[in-house]
């Protein structure tokens, strides 16, 4: 039987998925993996799910939780070669909107995130997702100022691999 | 426009792309079991006692009896041992109870190290203390031995059983270290890398 919380869960998460599909595609380069850490992570968002309280937001606990379990917790499987480059098929483009030269510069960005470290790539992430510096650091349990040293030096490093 | 904003801006876009996962899938992921590192380090960690004490098992009582006359005050150090064990057990529970997916990462790799880190302090108690109940078991065989086969050969000296027994406990440690070297260089290789990403960011 299914019981309330499951209930609740299954419904907060379905809303919220997205989130952990970002993730999983910053951290995984096929779609099995992608398959298997949204797993991952979903498991543990419900290994956790009994401390999470209402005050905070289902969003704010599924990025930590997300994060942690990319960076930490998630093995990736053999199959995962780590040098593939970012699939990048998956961003659609309408007709209307193409531009062939943002499209290259995308793509080259995409692939300059590939290769970041797990914890750039969470740094990346974050301010993707426009968080603030107080929940970067938090989130990574790093200092607000080094957080944000570190977060410039990762923009410089993208914007040196698109501008040579 | 600046490539990060327009970064930014793709990266919202693709929100709509991503194939979305049912409730009935969600439902069946619940219910199936985490491959985490975590779980991994507890089984492991698992066998592992049960092996390294589980090894008492297979020998006989015949030849601890004996063993126990040759050397009494060596059932002291025995008794000794089990508290240790017990002491050991309840650190690793307790830094396993410590280990939390709503820390910040820097945390979570701490928590999962330093449990990780009593065991292999357990292993490397076991390795002294296998040496020292070893040394006077190999000993005994040795003096054993010669008084048995009645050769003609010269008893080694004390310092000739020392030095042999000396150089067979290297290739045993060497042995041990390059295994768990190997398995948990494996295991431990991402957690290690990130953990320090993370310590270098903030000094």
């Amino acid at each position: 039987m299914k019981s309330e919380s499951e209930a609740l869960f299954v419904k907060e998460l379905k809303e919220n998925q997205n989130i952990i599909h970002k993730i999983c595609r910053l951290y995984t380069t096929d779609e099995d993996s992608h398959n298997d850490l949204f797993q991952e992570i979903t498991i543990q968002l419900w290994k956790a799910f009994p401390n999470f309280r209402g005050d905070s937001k289902f969003t704010t606990w599924a990025y930590r939780v997300g994060l942690n379990t990319a960076i930490t917790l998630y093995r990736k499987k053999k199959r995962t070669i780590d040098t593939i480059e970012f699939d990048s098929s998956f961003h659609k483009v309408t007709q209307d909107d193409y531009n062939f030269e943002e499209e290259e510069k995308l793509k080259l960005l995409y692939s300059a995130i590939s290769e970041l470290n797990d914890i750039e790539k969470a740094l990346v992430f974050l301010y993707l997702e426009d968080k603030d510096y107080t929940e970067i650091s938090e989130t990574l349990g790093i200092s607000e100022v080094n957080a944000r040293v570190k977060m410039n030096r990762v923009k410089g490093k993208l914007k040196k691999i698109l501008n040579p | 426009m600046d490539e990060l904003e327009l970064l930014k801006k793709d990266w919202k876009k693709q929100e709509g792309s991503f194939q979305q996962i049912s409730e009935k899938e969600i439902y069946g992921m619940l219910h199936k079991g985490s491959s985490s590192i975590v779980k991994w380090i507890l089984i492991i960690s698992i066998l592992e006692f049960i092996v390294l004490n589980g090894i008492g098992f297979f020998i006989t009582d015949k030849e601890i009896e004996n063993f126990q006359k040759l050397h009494p005050y060596l059932n002291i150090i025995e008794k000794f041992n089990y508290l240790i064990l017990l002491g050991f057990i309840y650190l690793f529970y307790k830094n396993y109870q410590s280990i939390c997916v709503l820390d910040s990462s820097k945390k979570l790799i701490k928590n999962i190290i330093k449990t990780r880190k009593i065991v292999n302090y357990y292993i490397y108690w076991n390795v002294f203390i296998g040496s020292f109940f070893g040394s006077f078991a190999f000993y005994d065989g040795f003096k054993e031995g010669y008084q048995k086969t009645n050769t003609n050969i010269e008893p080694l000296s004390d310092i000739g059983v020392l030095i042999i027994f000396i150089f067979s406990m290297l290739i045993v440690i060497t042995l041990i270290f390059v295994f768990y070297k190997l398995l948990y260089g494996i295991l431990l290789n991402r957690l290690n890398k990130n953990f320090n990403e993370l310590k270098k960011i903030d000094y």
